[in-house]
């Protein structure tokens, strides 16, 4: 026999019984659809973390003080206040690093007026820091400009708001060059940020030069962190040898024990992106149970159809069809069923991930590997699930079969 | 492999007598029977284990079928008849005895073997046509040629002819459910005869029909007989039987020659 013409057979009698043929395929059409919308719903919710993430800074590296021991107490993270100014300046010759922004961190009264009227006041996180800054962490202004050299090395008092806060005091460009009280101090508004999005808390704030706000708002040589952007996002892991190498050497330590931190937006994407591999590995698996369970779907149909088809069983026997004429029949019979309820379900899977992806705001995402693996998946279910009605069938003996009623 | 125990004889060692040797089936037959003979039975028995009874339903039957004779074996309902067109058909296995069809000797072949040889040397005919459901006249009797590997044109070229033999030429697309029983069993009939087998089994092939269709379907016999074909019919009715040449009586599972129709040439074993 030739195989064509066993595909022919295959593919008529399928083609005889177009509802249950249809039904029988729905248990693997909506497993397929299922790990298809699945997986694309967990790749999108990856690269919407992911997008979050990057938009933290560019090739981001922070650096942060280390802890301090008091006694036989070790303090949090970030609580010694080792990094100074000249440690910053010290990694701005480091080589790949393309900007660097010290920070000082504070938290202090803003005024639109000199007195407290109405809404137009909040406390907020001011950030004493350099120009470097606004490239670090990936902001860009909406109006006016942003913090210069120049006004850092005159200690100016100049400003540069974050668009929440400037929602909050009622501000716009056209406020740009008018007087803002922080702590009671006249600043000239210089500049407004855009909105970066994710956390409002990246737009609530205001910069200042680093030098006014040592000079007027806090008393101290240290500083709270350091942002540094590498040259690349392959330079971040060179770069970050480089800091630590040259903080040791500054701050004298030979025992490995370091006084400061490096965090890397490398870290914190090998972090997202194994929660997210966690996620998709874990709506996958929900998904291949759909799957399965339509495979058994397959599988019962077969069974029955093997049995009501005993007596045509007999008459291909006695007709000349040999044992693994009949086990081929059936197999590509179940074969068939999964691999067109396997097509069916991508196109229905990568409509469901297309309308989801639309409304959670990370577009479309098609994985073609995704795809591969869904349809193979449910072809080997079909092979699975198919084998035991089919010998089952090429089993039968030609006498009791035909003999069948 | 097709085995020929006619082109090589067995030498049988005679210089143990006291051996109860069984002779080979070369031996058991003359030259002249074994040239003319298409189908040779020797001592089959089929017997059914049903947990303690054991039921033989062939007891030692023996048969000589010789090319191109019309056979009728006759018998009431549990005679044995359907356990020895079983056998006959190579649809079942003896329990014991000797089987040789058109050169080949059936105890030897696998499952494989038992399928190939239905399909290259038998046609059957059944009582209830058997033909494949939702399956056009055409394909129906397509499908054997299908199973021998014919290609797609020769073998709707050959199906037509068959249906266009048995006057189906206006049938050709017709599904069973849509044909009379006296046109469905012509189409069985087209079917067993498209693969031009050694031997035609026919199982009762008017049982379900009226007198009419029957009649036809036993001129169709008659003539497919008149052409050279090696035909076995099996029925209870004598009347059916009667337009064979040879009928043969079986009862409890033995077989026994009618004395009237004896002079057709058959021979008993």
């Amino acid at each position: 026999m030739k195989p064509l013409d066993l595909l022919g057979l295959a593919l008529s009698r399928l083609g005889t019984g177009k509802l249950r043929t249809a039904l029988t395929m729905l248990g693997i059409i909506i497993g397929v659809a299922s790990v298809v919308a699945l997986v694309s719903v967990a790749e999108g919710a990856t690269a919407g973390v992911s997008a979050r993430l990057q938009a933290l800074g560019t090739n981001l590296i922070t650096v942060s003080p280390g802890f301090t021991i008091t006694g036989a107490t070790r303090g949090a993270g970030g609580s010694a206040t080792t990094l100074t100014l000249a440690d910053a300046s010290a990694l701005t010759d480091l080589a790949n690093v393309s900007n660097i922004a010290p920070e000082i961190n504070t938290s202090k009264l803003i005024m639109v007026n000199d007195k407290l009227t109405g809404a137009q006041n909040e406390t907020t996180r001011i950030i004493g820091t350099t120009p470097g800054y606004l490239n670090v962490f990936a902001y860009s202004l909406w109006a006016g400009a942003f913090l210069n050299q120049t006004e850092i090395d005159n200690n100016a008092r100049v400003a540069v708001i974050g668009a929440t806060t400037a929602d909050n005091l009622g501000l716009n460009a056209a406020s740009l060059n008018s007087t803002i009280y922080i702590a009671g101090l006249p600043f000239n508004l210089i500049g407004i940020t855009q909105p970066k999005g994710g956390s409002t808390a990246a737009d609530d704030q205001v910069l200042i030069p680093i030098s006014t706000a040592r000079e007027l708002l806090v008393n101290t040589s240290s500083i709270s962190t350091i942002g540094i952007s590498a040259s690349s996002s392959e330079a971040i892991a060179a770069v970050s040898g480089e800091i630590t190498a040259t903080l040791e050497q500054r701050h004298n330590i030979t025992n490995g024990v370091d006084d400061f931190t490096i965090t890397t937006q490398a870290q914190l994407l090998g972090t997202a992106s194994s929660v997210s591999d966690v996620l998709t590995l874990l709506l996958a698996g929900i998904a291949s149970i759909s799957l399965l369970v339509g495979g058994i779907g397959i599988m019962n149909i077969m069974l029955v159809s093997v049995r009501e088809r005993t007596r045509e069983i007999g008459i291909r026997k006695a007709i000349g069809a040999r044992a693994r004429d009949i086990l081929f029949q059936f197999l590509l019979e179940a074969l068939i069923l999964s691999f067109l309820g396997g097509l069916i379900g991508i196109g229905m899977g990568v409509l469901v991930s297309f309308g989801i992806g639309i409304y959670a705001g990370w577009g479309f995402i098609f994985n073609p590997l995704t795809v591969l693996v869904a349809v193979s998946f449910s072809m080997v279910i079909g092979i699975i699930f198919g084998v035991w009605p089919a010998s089952q069938a090429a089993r039968l003996d030609p006498v009791v079969a035909l003999r069948y009623e | 492999m097709s085995l020929n125990i006619f082109a090589h004889p067995t030498k049988v060692a005679v210089s143990e007598p006291a051996a109860p040797v069984e002779l080979p089936l070369s031996q058991r037959f003359s030259e002249r029977e074994n040239s003319q003979a298409l189908i040779i039975l020797a001592g089959i028995s089929r017997v059914y284990d049903q947990g303690a009874v054991s039921v033989r339903a062939l007891d030692e039957v023996n048969l000589t079928v010789k090319r191109g004779e019309f056979l009728a074996i006759v018998g009431p309902s549990g005679s044995g008849k359907s356990t020895l067109m079983n056998i006959l058909g190579c649809l079942d296995r003896p329990t014991e005895g000797s089987y040789l069809l058109d050169g080949q000797l059936v105890e030897e072949l696998n499952d494989d073997g038992l399928a190939a040889i239905r399909s290259r040397a038998i046609g059957f005919v059944f009582q209830s046509y058997n033909l494949l459901p939702r399956t056009s006249a055409l394909v129906n009797v397509e499908t054997p040629l299908m199973y021998q590997g014919v290609g797609k044109k020769e073998r709707a070229a050959r199906a037509r002819q068959a249906l266009a033999q048995l006057g189906l030429s206006d049938r050709l697309g017709h599904e069973p459910s849509a044909l009379s029983g006296g046109q469905q069993q012509r189409v069985g009939i087209a079917r067993a005869l498209v693969t031009e087998p050694a031997i035609i089994l026919a199982d009762e092939p008017t049982g379900n029909l009226d007198s009419h269709s029957g009649a036809e379907v036993i001129q169709i016999f008659r003539e497919l007989h008149a052409r050279g074909r090696t035909i076995i019919l099996i029925t209870h009715d004598a009347d059916v039987a009667a337009a064979a040449d040879r009928t043969i009586h079986i009862r409890d599972g033995r077989l026994s020659e009618a004395s009237s129709a004896a002079s057709a040439g058959g021979t008993m074993v």
